[in-house]
């Protein structure tokens, strides 16, 4: 079972990254495209396993009959011992992480690729550096989907935050300085608090195996008992002990789950991000270069919606039984308000910027419902907006590159212009609004279906539902609305001489086009690989 | 009938079209050009012969076996061992909505052919143009084959998006964009409640292939086996109705129809009169379990349409480019189909569906063929009398408006009176307006005819007017010959001597009779009516629809004058008809400004607001910083005061305090 796949996985493009400081100027460039090609095809690696996995009689071993129970490339090293704690460096891969790791590779090596031109960016000094730190940004997302200690995942997850300051901050638009220091103050302020959970669960987790010794069998053989408290993910959410305690004892006076719950998922909701802490990502894609962007909304954004499965619920499910009307109304206001402002925008960026933010308030009403259908459609949504969003975002930028700025109301008639670009442009704003037969449909539709569905345990599920129901029709309007401002109409002189998208960029938008579409015909592709784990994790908090 | 044999004909019904459209795209701009019609016109015509042969089977059948469900494909699970299929229900109604749709398809297909050309050049976006018209079919064919509301819906979404496609076809005409976007987002809002009710209808039933669901339904239960309330069924009913009148621009969501005009001709034909619009129709018909069992929604589905018959008739009275008028005479009698479908005449509405994909296709090419004579100009104040220059048009166009308007023994006449029947024996309101539009109609319809083809000869400068190719007269004339005779599918020749021939109660209905049993069986009293009152309506509509045409004839060919004495009598009703009622400025500014307002205000809440708050936070150690920055000045001086004043407190304490 033992395997050091992921870590290889994870260090590759650290290795990439000193790589591209030492190496010369000119073929940095290729230094960081081989790394992170080499990681996307470890990725794929991580498949086998997996498997068969869709049907029926597969799902058990693939998945375990409980969580926890069937992780795979599993590495497990004692990493900080001290007298009464032991810090693990420990990975493993479930149907949880599976998806969310090979879309993070996949859409760094587009990201490596789209930075191609970095030489004619406005900012080009300091090549070295960005593709290092965008390969060490690599590290950071991976390891945090990967690892299952809670320290190691919050090590991983302050190791992301830097590269993304500094990528922003350098490279960036003219309010860069601006934006980065607002995107680390607001991640800053998440982590803050997931710090003081992680020390809490620690020691409470600790009380824990000391009140209930004879409950604290641990899951990793299923006889040895637990004596000190544990960073493990899976134990916490596991451990009989430590589940009935977090259950019931309190913390500074308030009961101990629901506060935890809503430590940790503040620091999430910032990533993912969720009304009324998402003021950060506008600013920030507007000013970050177009592949942080693609990188920022395909991967970083998801880090929210993986822990509120990761730790959140399977830890604190009374937590998430207490927070679920609070949660579900977050999502549906993200959902609409995030639309209405994306139709106010007059810039590009910002408009599919605001775009994420409605999206992604399915992927959070998915959650809070807590049914199966609701889960398998938030992660769903969450591959989905992965895809589809740095995919709008490379189309932004391939305009960008050619005309300098991003005033909707300017462009016009770039179908004309450019035509094999503009049906890649249809392709991916159609994905976004969720047409059905591509990837943004089938995430909205189990995620209302899941809504539906909870109306017995829920008495606001039905209105929550047709509300975020209703937000389709505001994204068709502001999508629709944008093709006709930018695509359609009249060819406009300044734009007539565009040169239509060259192989490169065509190379980057094609696999993010066939998979827009494979995931809208054939959605078995994602659900196959991660609906056991999901179900194991609901058959655990309910 | 044997599943397997059905199998490769749905296959081949499902594959041939998209086929043909992949093609057309990958092969079409770099090697066929101006021969990219052949692909659509081999996949489409093999679609047709598979159309032709599920038709026989499920004749050949009968009735009792004359319903067949293929499972093709597994598609998504929820929970274990519940499937979402891609399974097809080859039945009646599916066997002749696919005779519809892939005949007139293939029509339209051989006429733009020319339609799309510029002088025998291919014009910019030909291959494009075939290409969306191909998947069109393929979509299309998806809704109407598809066995589960999911299927449906997809083929639903899918039509929408061609039609969104192809009406802005012309996409560099701002106006063509706009007509786009346009019947996108109404599309949306009725789709809000198509959605909505395929939930609800999984939520109650935990399925959604349609047998399962029409069985509980039926039998009135919910999945958990719990009595199935009336409330239930009608919310589903009406969030259904409500995607149907997006789908078949009904009152209040037909405002998306007459822009839709702005695409290329045979677009309107095949999709936006014949076959994409009556979708909406074939919906409320398949869910005739779901919707009978609702008298409520039963109520509300036939005034709706009744209602938008009247009302897209009225307007339809005093327009001028001729294409709008066709797609306001399209409202109407999609509003007729409803009305039929409401009055529990589920035969009555698929039948005027199919006798109304004839004539008024003929009268959108030919319209079309006008438009290409004319140089792209279809304002009836520019040109006339063309019926010279142009007789095979004019004659067709002739035929097709004759059936439209209802004179006896057309197609028009038979499916329409069967309507009006059902309305009369439920509703004497409804009927009467149903009849008051038909009036109408015949009136508008000859009203457009008259002056486009009457009179003296005119056409707008530098056009020399000309009559079509072969390419488009093959298509016009099939379809004349359609509108003529396709009516006595429904017509008996068998009971009752002289009148039975008018009996409007024949095979076709027989052949839809599983399909509508759900209507029949809530509404057995409709088969008992009183044969008398039958033939005094026949009557009765055949009058109106003569009078219509005379009425057209006297004021537009034998004494203008009269015409325009009446306009000037009644200038404010008139004004109000040209202008549509003010809908689509009600629209603006009653919803698109409120809702620009409110994204606007929700944006510059997030700028001033939420970002004013997070300003305030950071606030806080600035404004800490700004107090304590004065001891950290960084001037030697003041560090040797602040270290002077230090040293001496503690020195202070220590002597005093410690001392």
């Amino acid at each position: 079972m033992d395997s050091t796949l992921l870590s290889w996985l994870v260090f590759v493009p650290t290795i990439g990254a000193v790589a591209c400081l030492l190496a010369p100027r000119e073929v940095t460039r290729t230094v960081a495209m081989l790394a992170s090609g080499i990681s996307f095809v470890l990725s794929l690696f991580l498949i086998p396993p997996f498997l068969g996995a869709g049907d029926e009689m597969n799902a058990a071993a693939v998945f375990g009959s409980s969580y926890g129970d069937a992780l795979h490339f599993i590495q497990r090293i004692p990493w900080i011992n001290g007298e009464s704690f032991t810090i693990e460096y420990f990975l493993g891969l479930d149907g949880l992480n599976l998806p969310l790791v090979i879309l993070t590779t996949l859409i760094s090596l587009l990201a490596v690729w789209a930075s191609w031109n970095f030489d004619e960016w406005k900012i080009n000094k300091g090549k070295k550096g960005y593709f290092a730190l965008l390969l060490l940004l690599e590290t950071g997302m991976l390891g945090t989907f990967v690892a299952l200690d809670f320290f190691l995942f919050y090590i991983f997850w302050e190791v992301m935050l830097l590269p993304m300051y500094f990528l922003i901050g350098v490279w960036g638009g003219p309010r860069k300085e601006y934006a980065a220091i607002k995107f680390f103050l607001f991640t800053l302020a998440g982590s803050v608090l997931m710090l003081v959970a992680l020390v809490a669960m620690f020691f409470y987790s600790g009380a824990a195996v000391a009140e209930y010794p004879e409950l604290a069998v641990s899951y990793r053989d299923g006889a040895s008992v637990l004596t000190t408290g544990t960073f493990d993910l899976i134990e916490l959410a596991t451990n009989e002990a430590i589940q009935k305690y977090f259950g019931e004892s309190l913390f500074l006076g308030w009961r101990f789950a629901p506060v935890m719950f809503i430590f940790l998922f503040v620091g999430f909701a910032v990533k993912l991000p969720a009304v009324p802490v998402h003021t950060w990502l506008p600013d920030a894609h507007v000013e970050a270069p177009t592949p942080i962007s693609m990188i920022l909304a395909g991967v970083l954004l998801k880090m929210g919606g993986y822990g509120f499965l990761r730790l959140c619920y399977p830890i604190f499910p009374s937590g998430g039984q207490f927070w679920a009307g609070t949660l579900a109304a977050i999502g549906v206001v993200s959902i609409l308000y995030g639309a209405l402002c994306a139709m106010a925008q007059t810039d590009f960026k910002k408009l599919v910027a605001y775009s994420s933010v409605s999206h992604m308030g399915y992927v959070l009403l998915g959650i809070a419902v807590m049914t199966e259908t609701g889960f398998q459609g938030a992660m769903f949504q969450m591959i989905a907006h992965g895809i589809s969003s740095p995919m709008c975002f490379f189309l932004v930028g391939v305009i960008y590159d050619r005309a300098h700025h991003r005033e909707i109301n300017r462009f016009g008639g770039l179908w004309l212009t450019m035509p094999k670009y503009g049906t890649m442009a249809t392709i991916g704003f159609f994905a976004s609004l969720g047409l059905p037969g591509l990837c943004g449909f089938v995430g909205e539709v189990f995620v209302l279906l899941g809504t539906f569905e909870a109306r017995h345990t829920f008495t606001w599920a039905v209105p929550a539902a047709i509300l975020a129901a209703a937000g389709v029709i505001f994204t068709a309007g502001y999508i629709l609305w944008l093709i006709q401002r930018v695509y359609l109409g009249p060819q406009k002189p300044e734009y007539a001489d565009y040169p239509e998208a060259t192989g490169r960029e065509m190379a980057i938008l094609m696999p993010l086009a066939a998979l827009c579409v494979v995931l809208g015909v054939l959605p078995r592709v994602v659900f196959d690989y991660m609906n056991g784990t999901l179900r194991n994790i609901l058959d655990q908090i309910l | 009938m044997d599943a397997h044999r059905i199998q490769y004909w749905v296959l081949l019904v499902l594959l041939a079209p998209p086929a043909a459209s992949i093609l057309a795209a990958a092969l079409g701009p770099r090697f066929l050009r101006g021969q990219t019609h052949w692909l659509p016109i081999l996949g489409v015509g093999a679609a047709l012969v598979g159309s032709v042969n599920l038709f026989n089977q499920v004749r050949a059948a009968g009735e009792a076996h004359g319903s067949i469900v293929v499972e093709l494909y597994r598609w998504i699970a929820t929970v274990p061992d519940q499937w979402f299929s891609v399974n097809v229900l080859v039945d009646p109604l599916t066997a002749i909505m696919l005779l519809v749709v892939t005949g007139v398809a293939l029509l339209v297909v051989v006429y733009s052919r020319e339609y799309m050309s510029d002088h025998g050049h291919p014009v910019r976006g030909y291959e494009r143009f075939f290409a969306y018209l191909a998947l069109f079919v393929f979509s299309m064919c998806v809704l109407v084959l598809g066995g589960n509301f999911l299927l449906l819906y997809l083929g639903w979404e899918a039509v929408g998006l061609c039609s969104y496609l192809l009406i802005g076809f012309y996409y560099d005409r701002p106006s063509a964009a706009a007509a786009a976007k346009k019947a996108f987002l109404v599309n949306r809002i009725g789709d809000f409640g198509f959605g909505l009710a395929i939930l609800l209808i999984y939520v109650t039933f935990q399925e959604l292939d349609y047998q399962a669901v029409f069985a509980m339904v039926d039998a009135g239960t919910t999945a958990s086996g719990e009595a199935l309330t009336s409330g239930r069924v009608t919310a589903i009913a009406l969030l259904l109705f409500c995607g149907a009148a997006g789908k078949s621009a009904q009152f209040p969501l037909y405002v998306w129809l007459p822009d839709a005009m702005e695409g290329p001709s045979p677009v309107s034909a095949l999709i936006h009169a014949a076959t994409m619009v009556t979708a909406g129709v074939y919906m409320v018909v398949r869910c005739g379990a779901i919707f009978a069992a609702s008298p409520l929604a039963m109520a509300l589905v036939a005034t709706i349409g009744a209602f938008t018959a009247l009302l897209a008739a009225t307007i339809a009275l005093v327009q001028f480019d001729m294409k709008r008028i066709l797609a306001y005479s399209t409202i109407s009698q999609l509003g007729y189909m409803f009305l039929g479908v409401g009055m529990y005449a589920g035969s009555a509405a698929i039948f005027h569906l199919f006798t109304h994909a004839f004539f008024k296709a003929l009268l959108f090419l030919a319209a079309g063929s006008v438009m290409h004579a004319m140089g792209g100009v279809i304002d009836l104040r520019r040109f006339g009398g063309l019926r010279r220059v142009m007789p095979w048009t004019y004659a067709t166009m002739l035929i097709g408006a004759l059936s439209l308007a209802g004179i006896p023994l057309l197609s028009g006449f038979w499916s329409k009176d069967a309507i009006i029947h059902a309305a009369f024996e439920n509703s004497r309101l409804l009927g009467w307006i149903g009849l008051l539009t038909a009036l109408l109609t015949a009136f508008y319809t000859f009203r457009m005819v008259f002056l486009a083809f009457h009179g003296t000869t005119r056409v707008p400068d530098g056009v020399h007017a000309h009559e079509a190719g072969a390419w488009i007269k093959l298509p016009l004339v099939v379809l004349a010959v359609g509108s003529i005779f396709a009516g006595y599918a429904d017509v008996t020749f068998l009971s009752g001597g002289f009148a039975g021939a008018f009996d409007p109660h024949g095979w076709f209905s027989h052949f839809l009779s599983s399909v509508t049993a759900p209507f029949a069986m809530h509404h057995a009293e409709f088969a008992a009516a009183g044969h008398m009152q039958k033939y005094g309506l026949l009557y009765m509509s055949s009058a109106v629809a003569i009078g219509g045409v005379i009425l057209a004839y006297s004021l537009y060919v034998d004494s203008p004058m009269l015409g325009l004495i009446i306009r000037r009598a009644f200038p404010k009703t008139h004004q109000l008809l040209s202008n549509k009622y003010y809908v689509d400025e009600a629209y603006e500014s009653w919803i698109v400004q409120p809702l620009r307002r409110l994204a606007a205000f929700c944006y510059a809440f997030d700028r001033y607001v939420i970002d004013g708050l997070v300003w305030l936070l950071t606030a806080v150690p600035r404004l800490a910083a700004l107090v304590l920055r004065v001891f950290e000045q960084g001037r030697l001086q003041g560090y040797g005061t602040s270290m002077t004043i230090g040293l001496a407190a503690i020195l202070f304490l220590i002597l005093v305090i410690g001392g």
